[in-house]
């Protein structure tokens, strides 16, 4: 639709490069969008450093040897004890271990489970039952 | 450089706030988005950048001789040469050394032996798809689907574009190129579109792939005769899923950080394993490349204009040359071929059926409405396991170990090793998933568009954090790198 705009504006003899209304709404547009965007990436990468400290050590670790890396895994080193210190890392450590126990679940464990589950609904439902007979009687 | 890294973290974060900054000059910004797909290409290996060029120059020539040429001879003889072309350094780097040691195991059983030129040749990343792409646009201005582009830069950056370049979706020139044309744009729809993308691609690819592959598949696969006959069976499946959420995965990440820069592609697949048929399964998987093949291939072979006889040939060969663009093996060529074979038997057989008991035109009620209901779910559950049956082959990496994964399933004996609840648990939600409403993505998109950049910050980072916390550790390559 744009490029029809233009066609025609060019047409009519007026500037090629001119900017038309509907560029310009959509350039304001787009740039409002743009800095959305960069925003909630700032807030992305923030999240990620202070939650997520630990993928950062592991990542630098993958440097290639020398002094740089040296201190740059010192410095993210550092920064993983200090987010630790403060229990950042620690709903990361806490998913990961719920997610290690259901790897590590194995079939008569769940059995014993759904049967616990059952277990705890009859006796909900028998106590309801008995509820509602004290109620009534 | 993977999509699941933190290098291409950062180097996705310089690439949307520079490009972004150059809308305003859209050569530059285009110049830019080359110069960044040229560098992504080249972090693998930047030798390969030179073949990438090379390959993309032919392809640009060939469509300016096009534009100045009008005389039909002529100009098939361009487009057979820019084909021949792409698909000789296709075939060099992908199947010299599959060609010689066949030509070779060949001459030892004709009793002749000799020495013949063996060289390793690495298989420069992507090159199946950049050939393709090539080839996409020198057709589609061959058949006046796209005009010849002026501008080296703009076709340099249809076939390099990053999202796209090593793994698909293979996007065609009359799709692509139309869009450099015109003022690129940012809109909520792109912002909704490539979060709920972006997320959901990282999501399949790097806890439900790469847990399946490493505690399920890989074992199963590594010596099919060590393993019960259950562990094959949920092996397949495994494999079945895997392969869907790595490469559907890596399509999903592709498009949605495309739209976040602003470009449209077209979706790579439709919740696959809810087909009813095999014609209907290639419908849904990988579109890009089933519809490359069948507009490319099967159409300019006579399609079903010249007989049954013809069509079945014609299905036969596109689903083989198919399995062969997947790889240099012969467990590709027979997964390419069976896929094609049954294409043509699925066929035959509606004919028949239809020809010896035609469908009623009237509505039948209840019982018709089951009886119909209970055929596609007898469609949904064969077609599945024709399709985990050819991914056997397409996963093992000889005949051998095929067989033995097959001849395994007498086993059921024994105890089984790897199905874990955890890994049936991992399958049995990704197949839910593949019978969620269609538009289910598209309506999560339209509620996401509308958050505010804080929200949708939290949305991105507290999801990237979770899917971190959730996934093993390491990031495994993607499937569809060595095609």
């Amino acid at each position: 639709m744009l490029d029809l705009l233009r066609e025609i504006e060019r047409e009519l003899g007026g500037h090629p490069d001119e900017v038309t209304e509907a560029e310009r709404i959509d350039a304001a547009a787009t740039r409002r969008a743009v800095g959305r965007v960069l925003r909630a990436l700032a807030i992305v990468v923030a999240l990620l450093f202070v939650f997520s400290s630990e993928r950062l050590v592991t990542w630098v670790n993958g440097f290639e040897v020398g002094p740089v890396q040296d201190r740059v895994v010192a410095a993210s080193t550092a920064w993983n004890a200090l987010m630790a210190e403060s229990g950042l890392t620690m709903p990361a450590e806490a998913v990961r271990a719920e997610v290690n126990d259901l790897r590590g679940m194995s079939w008569p464990e769940v059995r014993a489970h759904l049967e616990n589950e059952k277990a705890r609904g009859r006796e909900g439902a028998r106590l309801l039952r008995g509820a509602l007979f004290e109620e009534q009687g | 450089m993977l999509f699941p890294t933190i290098e291409f973290g950062i180097f996705f974060l310089v690439v949307f706030a520079a490009s972004w900054a150059a809308r305003g000059t859209p050569e530059i910004r285009k110049l830019f988005l080359l110069g960044a797909s040229y560098f992504f290409y080249g972090w693998w290996d930047w030798r390969f950048l030179a073949l990438l060029f090379v390959s993309t120059l032919i392809n640009y020539l060939a469509g300016l001789a096009l534009a100045r040429s009008a005389r039909p001879g002529f100009r098939k003889f361009i487009v057979g040469v820019a084909v021949v072309a792409g698909l000789s350094i296709l075939g060099f780097f992908k199947y010299y050394g599959f060609f010689l040691t066949s030509l070779s195991v060949l001459l030892e059983t004709a009793g002749l032996t000799r020495d013949l030129p063996f060289m390793q040749v690495i298989l420069p990343v992507g090159i199946s798809f950049f050939t393709f792409q090539g080839i996409s646009y020198v057709v589609d201005v061959y058949r006046g689907h796209v005009p010849a582009e002026r501008s080296l830069p703009n076709v340099m950056l249809y076939i390099s574009f990053f999202p796209q370049l090593v793994a698909g979706p293979i996007v065609r020139a009359a799709d692509f190129l139309p869009q450099l044309h015109r003022p690129v744009s940012l809109t909520r729809a792109h912002i909704g579109v490539g979060v709920v993308l972006i997320l959901s691609g990282l999501l399949k690819k790097m806890v439900v792939a790469n847990y399946l592959a490493t505690e399920l598949v890989d074992p199963v696969f590594f010596d099919p005769a060590a393993v019960g006959a259950l562990d094959l069976l949920v092996g397949v499946y495994g494999y079945a899923i895997q392969i869907y959420c790595d490469f559907s995965g890596y399509s999903d990440i592709a498009i949605g950080i495309a739209a976040l820069l602003g470009y449209r592609f077209l979706e790579n697949f439709d919740q696959p394993y809810r087909a009813s048929s095999l014609q209907d399964f290639w419908r849904r998987w990988h579109i890009s490349l089933s519809t490359w093949l069948r507009d490319y291939l099967y159409v300019p072979l006579g399609g079903n204009r010249h007989g049954e006889a013809k069509t079945y040939r014609n299905l036969f060969l596109t689903m083989f040359l198919g399995g062969i663009w997947h790889g240099a093996a012969w467990t590709f060529v027979f997964w390419g071929a069976f896929h094609g074979t049954m294409l043509a038997v699925e066929r035959y057989a509606r004919r028949q059926i239809e020809f010896f008991a035609p469908a009623e035109t009237a509505p039948g009620g209840i019982m018709s409405a089951l009886g119909s209901g209970a055929q596609h779910l007898v469609g949904i559950v064969w077609t599945f396991h024709l399709v985990c049956f050819a991914w056997i082959f397409f996963r093992a990496d000889s005949f051998a170990t095929a067989g033995s994964y097959l001849a395994g399933f007498a086993r059921w004996d024994e105890a089984s090793q790897y199905v874990t609840p955890f890994m049936v648990g991992l399958i049995a939600i990704a197949m839910l998933f593949q019978f969620t409403p269609r538009h289910l993505g598209r309506w999560l998109a339209r509620g996401v568009q509308y958050f505010p950049s804080p929200v949708l910050g939290l949305l991105l980072g507290g999801g990237i954090w979770l899917i971190w916390a959730i996934a093993p550790e390491g990031v495994a390559p993607f499937i569809y790198f060595q095609f």
